[in-house]
């Protein structure tokens, strides 16, 4: 069986360009890694070297493979022609028919994105499998996988039957970047390129964005002056609605 | 038309039900314990639902019956929250009716056969008003805690259907800073904070504030000036405090997901981009070594 990683699936939003009438402009289109994205490789490459399976990387458009191969995916799908913008479920579409495409999937994992929460519940729906969101840790149990998450009552130890979606969250920043002998090992890993045309993207309904506006409150009420003046209104605005004494 | 919302748990259902309203009669589906049920009945909704899992199985486990009871009705909008667990059950509803899945939604309006609906885009920075036609799940924003004051609806136990393999193995109780999650007011600081000593001016003013300590992801996992249990995060501790006072903290989503429910919302920052002025209620621009002190003499001590 085979597991696959999904990376790089969303543009940088220090890329956006906010002007003062609430428009946004892309200085860059570039996909660029998720913060989850390391953890989802960690924990993927767990689950294929545990049965001895190789673990195959999914990404789209411009995104650079060598990003995961460096990090121990075996292999590579690249949906070279992928557009991939703040619709969610035109990319879980995008992302569950590259899954289909590969043979003898039956794990998918993939960051439990903040930006878009919504394209991980979404995958395994299409897939029509059990899914997990929010995990820090999965390794194999008895049952299938054995998936632990943190939940509102502590931590939560869940089993899901293969085949399954887990979205993973970062618990911590990414310890180790790849240093040059993994880069140049990644760069002789087979990479595909496929077409869209290639997959067979179930239909979702579209979103188009209406339009834009800057937020009606920009934010927190700021205090000038020196830092004396400043503390001095703070602690009284604070008083004034009963947080502080 | 109807529209749909589903909850696993009780905060925010009125806010849901109140989006979820620009679809039509709304029907509430609570997907947990009966107590669950009977706590969103008065949350203005037309019609609630329960569903429970089967004893030893997780919320998960009922996405395909949730899916099935949903698109059976064929809403035009279906509303939740963000937490996994109904995420899950939702992607299971979105990938039933091929909906749109729009997130951090803020407001649905109806407009002839389309909904419009507001979302907080790149963290905050802007509001986009997204057009839809066809089915559309919604993400909400927020779940803040309200009050449930309208007519309790009887609430009618769903018939038992699919289930998705996905069992709770166990649940360990979290290891919680003494006080953290309980604090009135709670005092965290970042990578402003220059070394470990300084940490004793941070805690003079927690002390004068009564106040508990936080701290963000780096001062307590790549530095370990402030133990890992006080760290405030998407990974760390999800705190509602009635004041949070952000020292150094440059507001990274991760950080501020821990703060969603904190009510009064401080920062302290000498970037006036930092995204924490964003969140807060309040802010002072300045270096946080001039300004805690200055806050000490306001406060009186």
């Amino acid at each position: 069986m085979t597991t696959v990683v999904v990376h790089t699936w969303a543009r940088d939003p220090g890329n956006a360009l906010v002007r003062p009438d609430g428009t946004v402009e892309w200085r860059s289109t570039k996909l660029v890694p998720g913060e989850d994205d390391p953890a989802a490789v960690s924990v993927a490459l767990g689950i294929a070297s545990a049965r001895d399976d190789e673990l195959v990387a999914v990404t789209f458009g411009d995104a650079d493979p060598s990003w995961a191969l460096a990090r121990g995916a075996a292999r590579s799908v690249v949906v070279a022609d992928a557009s991939v913008d703040e619709d969610e479920a035109g990319v879980a579409a995008l992302v569950a028919a590259t899954v289909r495409s590969v043979d003898g999937v039956d794990v998918v994992v993939i960051g439990d994105s903040e930006s878009h929460p919504g394209v991980a519940g979404t995958v395994a729906g299409l897939l029509g499998w059990p899914v997990v969101l929010g995990a820090s840790t999965a390794r194999w149990g008895d049952d299938g996988l054995e998936v632990a998450r943190r939940v509102a009552e502590g931590v939560q130890t869940l089993a899901v039957a293969v085949p399954a979606v887990v979205a993973v969250r970062a618990d911590q920043a990414e310890s180790r970047a790849p240093g040059m002998k993994e880069q140049l090992a990644a760069r002789k890993r087979p990479v595909q390129r496929v077409s869209v045309a290639d997959l067979e993207v179930p239909a979702t309904v579209a979103a188009t964005l209406d339009s834009t506006r800057l937020p009606a409150t920009q934010g927190a009420r700021l205090f000038d002056g020196s830092p004396q003046e400043a503390a001095r209104a703070l602690v009284g605005a604070l008083r004034s609605e009963g947080a502080v004494r | 038309m109807s529209a749909w919302v589903v909850l696993t748990r009780p905060e925010g259902a009125a806010a849901a039900v109140r989006a979820a309203a620009a679809g039509g009669a709304v029907t509430v589906l609570a997907v947990g314990p009966r107590e669950l049920a009977d706590a969103v009945a008065s949350a203005g909704a037309d019609e609630v639902l329960w569903l429970e899992p089967q004893p030893g199985f997780a919320i998960e486990s009922c996405a395909p019956q949730v899916a099935d009871l949903v698109a059976a009705d064929s809403p035009q909008l279906v509303v939740g929250g963000v937490e996994p667990q109904v995420r899950a059950l939702l992607g299971a509803v979105a990938a039933r009716l091929g909906a749109a899945v729009l997130s951090e939604v803020s407001t649905v309006r109806a407009d002839g056969m389309s909904f419009v609906l507001e979302r907080a885009g790149l963290g905050g920075a802007v509001v986009q008003g997204v057009r839809t036609v066809g089915p559309v799940v919604a993400l909400l924003a927020a779940d803040e805690d309200e009050p449930v004051d309208g007519t309790a609806v009887g609430v009618r136990a769903a018939e038992a259907g699919a289930t998705a393999p996905v069992r709770v193995v166990r649940t360990q109780a979290a290891a919680t800073a003494d006080g953290l999650g309980t604090a009135l007011t709670v005092v965290s600081v970042g990578r402003g904070l220059r070394s470990r000593d300084d940490l004793a001016m941070v805690e003079q003013l927690a002390a004068a504030l009564d106040a508990q300590i936080g701290c963000s992801m780096p001062v307590a996992d790549d530095l370990g000036w402030v133990p890992k249990d006080h760290y405030v995060g998407r990974s760390g501790q999800q705190i509602g405090p009635r004041l949070y006072l952000a020292l150094g903290i440059s507001g990274a989503p991760q950080h501020l997901e821990g703060i969603r429910r904190a009510k009064v919302v401080v920062a302290v920052n000498s970037d006036p981009a930092a995204p924490i002025f964003r969140r807060a209620d309040y802010g002072v621009v300045g270096d946080l070594y001039e300004v805690v002190p200055a806050l000490l003499d306001a406060l009186g001590h």
